[in-house]
């Protein structure tokens, strides 16, 4: 018997439309995702989804090095995407580990969409000691990102 | 909510920092053990066991029941929600940003669309 730990469930609410929500959540992840949340040996350039079933989904870094995160499983646009995290609790690339992260585009107007993230099979993740590590010394950082992120959008 | 994560975060980092103790916690990832059974196949004393059990205990990584005469040890799982909430926090935050990009970028569409219109 393996402990089993609920999903991650996320809905929100976003005033765009169901095509631009799914472009810009797969086209533009480069720039809404935390800099500083990647496993490569040095500084992230850019984090790469290949738009495509079965494209791949990987940071590039400043010596030219890439590092695998996982790849697409379903590519449905716009209404769905489901992508294999493949990155364990040690913050390693484990192709043999897939927990799976399922987003959900439902149009609720010509410019709302329901957006409904769910991160499963968590348990597999178990006994990450490096997770925590970086919990513990990077959370600061990565919150310093997010508002930088967050802000440098709004001021564009 | 920094401050309230972090102690346990803290202890279940240096209990697992151990490689022994991380053999024992990944064998324990298959189902609850005796605790006399956990030494089986592994070069560990039995006092040695007993002390790491003890530290992945007080990091509240294991929990040791009694059953009768035997202790059996179980993963608890406080210290995978560590885990877990790690990447809660990753998904709000990083949902939060995508929001703000996707509504600016159907802005800057419609505003595409509106300079384009003819005047009346």
């Amino acid at each position: 018997m393996t402990a089993i730990i609920e999903s991650i469930t996320k809905e929100l609410l976003v005033a765009a439309s169901q095509e631009t929500a799914f472009t810009v959540f797969t086209g533009k992840m480069d720039l809404w995702w935390p800099k500083t949340h990647h496993i490569g040996k040095c500084p992230m350039v850019e984090l790469v989804l290949e738009q495509q079933q079965g494209g791949r989904w990987y940071s590039r870094h400043e010596d030219d090095s890439e590092a695998d995160i996982g790849y697409v499983l379903t590519w449905n646009p716009y209404g769905k995407l489901v992508l294999a995290w493949q990155v364990d609790g040690n913050f390693q690339y484990d192709p043999t580990l897939i927990t799976e992260v399922e987003v959900n585009f439902i149009p609720e107007g010509p410019k709302t969409t329901r957006i409904i993230v769910e991160h499963r099979d968590l348990e597999k993740l178990a006994g990450g000691s490096k997770l925590i590590e970086s919990m513990d010394e990077g959370w600061g950082m990565i919150m310093n990102l997010y508002k930088n992120v967050a802000e440098g959008i709004y001021r564009q | 909510m920094q401050a309230q994560a972090l102690p346990l975060a803290d202890l279940s980092f240096n209990a697992l920092g151990d490689p022994t103790r991380r053999a024992i916690f990944e064998k324990l990832q298959n189902g609850p053990l005796a605790v006399v059974h956990i030494a089986d196949g592994m070069s560990v004393s039995r006092p040695a066991v007993s002390q790491h059990l003890k530290v992945l205990k007080e990091a509240k990584l294991i929990n040791i029941n009694q059953q009768g005469t035997r202790s059996i040890c179980e993963i608890n799982q406080e210290g995978i929600r560590a885990i877990r909430n790690y990447l809660d926090r990753f998904w709000n935050e990083s949902l939060a940003a995508f929001k703000t990009l996707a509504e600016k970028e159907e802005k800057n569409k419609q505003q595409k669309i509106n300079t384009h219109k003819t005047p009346i």
